[in-house]
């Protein structure tokens, strides 16, 4: 029992990486994703890297299956329950427009249809009193109309279930004592126990929606491995950026929703403990999209609310922003000015010189006439670039704008970065920091050829290019711990707090999550709680999420004053202002479970025999044409330096040095870009 | 001369300013007007009052932020603009709305040490304030004149060389009902004012003051060229339609007509809203600015949606106001209502251009905010509340597409709809019902979006106020298409005591009475008739019309 592996499994390939417990090496590779059964393109991608898979002792994955099935629009056929003349909410939506100049605007459409929408007598009030009993006899119709009307699954969202979950229980207790155990019943309180009916509602949908299909796939999965002799059991990354074994997943599919790009955030977190770094900016560039995710004190950024392709979700995710730039955006022009993304030339035809047809220009084209990728090894040798191609699109969009072709190519790489840089800051903004306070983590297969550049843009002076940095989402799985989240809610006026209780109900999650980490086969010894609270100025809709330093610190004696004052700093920190002497109050109580898993001891990076060694060509930077070094990134070894201009290239990835930076091996393997250093 | 390049970054760089300008002060906003429904706009000008770039959570604000700017010059001459000073406005007719929207500008001039500053442009932005002090809590349904409307600020200083003027500021907070949040969104705006002025140092200090005006009168050139071939694509001619508002919420028998006449010819296009009515006792009406910002709108959502908003917008669009109308309101004509006539302005533009542009338009909307307002004490708190609510209603279809059903009107975006667990936890009151309106939708090829349905049990004394608009002229068709129901209010329905209302000011409602508010729907497009069976089917299975109804699609 010798390998940990991990895998991101995204539209096109399949990326793994496996760490190799006996002689602390790293492997990665890259198989074709099999749409049709997952499994295959899984098995083939670890045969690359394991010789023999029953040696594995730890899987992870990230599986884009649920939401596959959601921007397909291929989930299960749901049945949503609601409260008497509440049916509506779901398909009301809040009713907000989210383009201010379109006078065709449809809402996104809805995962239910309306005729699959019912509702249910029983009402409680705003403090979760009974008003109305729950109408059982209406139940026991409803799981009549789910058999005859070959639903898949069952959302229940009752009106302030979060309060008092009574009515939703005794709602799932008739539905599963009616129905066959293959339909899945949802109740909104478990997936969400957070006031807002709409958003409430559609986390529920969500979770009936993609459930059945991640369940299926699941099970699949465990199957296929054991057929395959691999006892291990399948885990599964978190939105949240933890680990799950697949049973939990199987019961809380939700939770997975965005597992795949998760592990960028999650492998960023471990370069910034590596590195010892605060904060860290983590760019995931590829082909069509940018996606950008912080790491704030060394942790991910993590939300507990977010959307899904349009749709709320109320449950613990890192905050993700995407942007539409990549390799593929298109250069235009628009009324005589230059214009780049975020239309992309998308996987077919893609840019020009993939010389699969495209005819537009791209960044990638530009980047291709610029000398940054070397044409004849670009993603690990698998592509030989059509570098006639790239100049003659340049070439007419330069004419039609009176530009040097060569000119026009650095203009759009220059426009793409200002763009990327410009959406880097508004991120940062939003959180009070200027860029300057982080460092740049940089990965994707176009990441690293514009890190610099961009990190230059922004006035940051660190890039980090993290190894693999084309499977860097696998490669931040394979170290993540296992991690478990528990809401409680607990509604109470800061001045009325019984302390006591809340130290109770504070211990009573840290139980539920200590055993729910012991049902993932992590013993006490290695449990760690991160315990917290939600408050909100009295009057406020939207709470904030306040660390505790132990369940029983709200027992101590000025726990009021010490609290309210860290609640403070974080609402200064957050919304730049705070109200010292303003009334508060708590609305839920959280704990985050953490399994630690046995530390990976990584041995120093060792590059591979020289093979290739050091060509040149001729790379430009700001109009000129430099004599820059390629070099083959697996033939550096720790410690050594290069000098820009260089263009570094590896099996899946191409890091681009202008003259005015340098770049260092360190003894992980990563490359240290300082900018702006010479 | 930039190069397109240079060109394309200085304008990246210009929007991403705004975006930066919009950011801080949502996040550092007090009140979930700015921060959650976004009633708020910023804009970062150039030293002749352009716009270099914008934001706005509410389309309504769209391109008049700079007219405080220039009003501030017209009243006290150019060389008022001081380093460090920062001003504010909320008159009504300069900046066009109610009093409690609220315009803090400042001028941005570059640090060039020893020789004298030089102006490089303004900050702006504008944002809804909870309360200014009018006569009622938060605003007046009836108020008959802009003195019971609340504090009224011409150019006034709140900072004069980086000092905050403690005077206005004393000012403010003893006249508006709740001090504390209200200066605290004035200083976010502040903040949103200086990031403003940093970024557009940064970006002067990088490229050059000749270098950003060059780029800028590029980027200019660039929006007027788009917009010029999109109105020379409108066939010439001139195009009216009408309509008519209910009342002005005082005199409630004597509805207002709304005319637009719009004038295409070649690449220039005119609306004249002189034949509208003249200004009224009631609250609805706004200062020229907003008539101005309303039309471009309606352009903006014909013309020009995808088009890059900056200082080259809206050259080709002339529009002609009557001074004393309900479009160009004068002094001592009340506004708290300002939008609601702008609202039908423009719907009524889009259908005075559809014969012009059949592709483009869609039929009309249910057409306003309809704002239910509950007020008194809550007897779980003893404390006094104001709960405010927009309604949501249907859109109208166009040529490929159903309207939308359940949307906020035109001139609001972000606006969200008050969660029923929210409402029910903050004030004395209960939700029975919340849901689609069936057949309010119009017939037609394509069917009008359907309205919408909330009922309340009120669970303890207070005072109803509503202000519920579109009555005498609900969503209309186009092509053949059938309008959409008018909206209805009514106070206990099924009962002896059934009354129906659409606008009140503080109506007093007892522990149990009911109220039932339904929202009007969308056009229809196109004749009923040609509309597919399998279409009409799935909405009688969705029951977003009556099986009776679907009859009004029989061949």
């Amino acid at each position: 029992m010798t390998y940990r592996v991990a895998m991101d499994i995204g539209g096109t390939f399949t990326d793994v990486v496996a760490y190799d417990e006996n002689t602390g090496t790293f492997e990665a590779a890259k198989s074709p994703t099999t749409p049709r059964d997952l499994t295959r393109g899984m098995l083939s991608a670890i045969d690359k890297v394991v010789e023999n898979a029953g040696e594995i002792s730890f899987f992870v994955h990230g599986t884009t299956q649920g939401l596959n099935a959601l921007l397909e629009r291929k989930g299960s056929k749901v049945l949503l329950l609601s409260t008497q003349g509440m049916r509506d909410v779901y398909h009301i939506a809040r009713g907000n427009r989210d383009r201010m100049f379109d006078l065709h605007y449809r809402k996104q459409q809805p995962l239910v249809q309306r005729a699959d929408t019912t509702e249910v007598r029983g009402r409680l009030n705003w403090k979760g009193e009974e008003l109305e009993p729950l109408d059982e006899a209406a139940v026991v119709a409803v799981a009549e109309q789910v058999k005859c009307g070959s639903f898949d699954a069952v959302a229940v969202a009752l009106l302030f279930s979060y309060l008092n979950p009574a009515h939703e229980l005794r709602v799932g207790q008739i539905l599963r004592q009616e129905l066959p155990a293959d339909i899945m019943v949802v109740l909104s309180h478990e997936v969400a126990r957070e006031w807002r009916e709409y958003e409430r509602t559609s986390t529920a949908v969500l979770e009936a929606y993609t459930g059945p299909v991640v369940r299926k796939y699941l099970s699949k999965v465990q199957e296929k491995f054991s057929a395959a002799g691999m006892d291990v059991p399948v885990q599964v990354m978190q939105s949240s950026g933890g680990v799950v074994n697949a049973s939990f997943a199987r019961e809380h599919p939700l939770q997975t929703l965005l597992s795949g790009p998760v592990g960028g955030t999650a492998g960023g977190a471990a370069v910034a403990g590596l590195l010892n770094l605060k904060n860290a900016i983590c760019v995931d560039m590829g082909g069509t999209s940018f996606d950008v995710s912080l790491v704030l004190d060394g942790k991910p950024d993590i939300s507990h609310e977010g959307d899904a392709d349009g749709f709320p979700l109320l449950t613990p995710l890192v905050k993700l922003h995407t942007i539409g730039a990549g390799g593929g955006s298109l250069a235009y022009a628009e009324a005589g000015g230059l214009r780049v993304g975020p239309e992309s030339s998308g996987a077919t035809p893609g840019p020009a010189c993939y010389g699969n047809g495209g005819t537009r220009a791209t960044v990638t084209d530009a980047n291709c006439l610029l000398g940054r990728v070397d044409p004849t090894w670009f993603a690990g040798g698998s592509l030989q670039l059509d570098v006639d191609a790239a100049t003659s699109a340049i070439g007419s969009l330069a004419a039609e704008l009176n530009l040097d072709p060569v000119d026009l190519a650095g203009g759009i790489v220059d426009v793409a970065n200002a763009k990327m840089a410009q959406a880097i800051r508004t991120l940062t903004v939003e959180h009070g920091l200027e860029p300057q306070e982080f460092t740049f983590i940089a990965f994707g297969g176009a990441g690293p050829m514009h890190a610099e550049a961009i990190a230059q843009e922004l006035g940051i002076r660190e890039v980090v290019i993290p190894r693999f940095p084309g499977a860097f989402s696998a490669w931040g799985m394979i170290g993540s711990n296992v991690r478990r989240d528990f809401v409680h809610p607990f509604f109470i006026q800061g001045e009325l707090l019984d302390q006591d209780s809340m130290v109770d109900e504070l211990k009573a999650l840290g139980r539920r999550a200590g055993s729910a980490l012991e049902d993932q086969g992590i013993g006490p010894a290695h449990h760690e709680f991160e315990y917290s609270v939600q408050m909100r100025y009295q009057g406020q809709d939207y709470a904030l999420t306040v660390p505790l330093t132990a369940a029983d610190e709200p027992a101590e004696e000025d726990f009021l004053q010490t609290i309210c004052h860290r609640f403070g700093e974080l609402h200064e920190s957050r919304y730049g202002h705070s109200t010292p002497d303003a009334g508060v109050e708590f609305v839920s109580l959280r704990v985050s479970g953490r399994g630690l898993l046995p530390a990976m001891t990584p041995k120093p990076f060792e590059p591979v025999a020289e093979a290739v060694g050091k060509r040149s060509q001729r790379v430009i930077f700001q109009s000129r044409s430099w004599d820059a070094a390629v070099l083959r990134r697996e033939e550096l070894p720790v410690g050594e330096t290069v000098e820009g201009p260089a263009v570094i290239v590896e099996g899946t990835s191409t890091t681009v040095i202008s003259p005015s930076s340098r770049a260092r091996v360190d003894e992980n393997g990563f490359l240290i870009i300082e900018v702006g250093a010479k | 001369m930039p190069n397109p390049i240079e060109t394309e970054i200085i304008r990246c760089a210009l929007l991403q300013a705004a975006e930066d300008m919009n950011t801080t002060l949502i996040r550092s906003a007090y009140t979930p007007t700015i921060y959650e429904a976004k009633d708020c706009a910023v804009a970062l000008l150039d030293r002749e009052h352009r716009v270099l770039g914008q934001s706005s959570g509410l389309p309504i604000f769209l391109g008049n932020l700079e007219e405080c700017t220039r009003a501030t010059e017209r009243l006290y001459g150019r060389d008022v603009w001081q380093p460090g000073d920062v001003w504010v406005l909320n008159d009504s007719y300069i900046g066009g709305s109610h009093l409690n929207d609220v315009t803090i500008y400042a001028p941005i001039f570059n640090d060039s040490g020893e020789s004298e500053p030089q102006l490089l442009g303004f900050a702006a932005s504008r944002a809804h304030w909870i309360d200014m002090g009018s006569k009622d809590p938060g605003g007046s349904m009836d108020s008959t004149s802009i003195y019971q409307e609340g504090l009224r600020l011409g150019p006034v200083l709140v900072e004069k060389g980086g000092q905050p003027c403690r005077d206005v500021l004393e000012l403010i907070s003893r006249n508006v009902r709740f001090p504390e949040p209200t200066l605290g969104d004035l200083r976010a705006q502040i903040a949103c004012s200086r990031i403003g002025a940093a970024r557009l140092r940064e970006i002067v200090e990088r490229w050059g003051l000749d270098t950003i005006d060059a780029a800028s009168a590029e980027i200019f050139e660039q929006t007027a060229t788009l917009e010029r071939n999109a109105i020379a694509a409108i066939p010439d001619g001139i195009y009216c339609a009408e309509g008519l508002l209910d009342n002005d919420g005082i005199v409630l028998d004597v509805p207002l007509p709304v005319r637009v006449a719009v004038a295409v010819s070649g690449d220039q296009i005119s609306i004249d809203l002189s034949d509208s009515a003249d200004q009224t006792l009631g609250p609805v009406n706004c200062g020229a600015a907003q008539a101005v910002s309303a039309c471009r709108v309606a352009y903006k959502l014909l013309v020009s949606g995808d088009i890059p908003l900056n200082g080259g917008s809206f050259g080709p669009l002339d529009v002609v106001l009557r001074e004393g109308s309900m479009f160009a309101a004068v002094e001592p004509a009340a506004c708290q209502y300002y939008y609601s006539h702008l609202g039908l302005l423009i719907d009524l533009v889009i259908k005075a251009l559809a014969e012009a542009l059949p592709l483009r338009v869609a039929a009309a909307s249910y057409g306003d905010s309809l704002i239910t307002q509950f007020t008194g004490v809550d007897p779980r708190t003893d404390k006094a509340f104001v709960s405010q609510e927009a309604t949501v209603g249907g859109w109208g279809a166009w040529h490929d597409s159903d309207g939308e059903s359940c949307l906020i009107n035109n001139v609001n975006g972000s606006l969200r709809d008050m969660p029923v667990e929210v409402l029910e936890t903050l004030f004395p009151v209960r939700v029975n019902h919340y849901g689609i309106r069936q057949d309010s939708g119009g017939a037609g090829k394509h069917r009008g979006g359907n309205g919408v349905i909330r009922e309340y049990t009120f669970e303890a004394e207070q005072h109803l106020s509503l202000w519920w608009e579109r009555s005498k002229t609900p969503a209309w068709g186009l092509f053949g298409g059938k309008p959409g129901l008018p909206p209805q209010v009514l106070l206990n329905p099924g009962t002896a005591s059934e009354q129906s209302i659409l606008k009140a000011n503080a109506v007093s409602v007892r522990k149990g009475d009911v109220l039932r508010c339904e929202s009007g729907g969308g056009g229809g497009y196109g004749v009923p008739n040609e509309r597919d069976q399998a279409s009409v089917d799935l909405d009688v299975a969705q029951g977003l019309i009556s099986a009776e109804s679907s009859a009004r699609y029989g061949a």
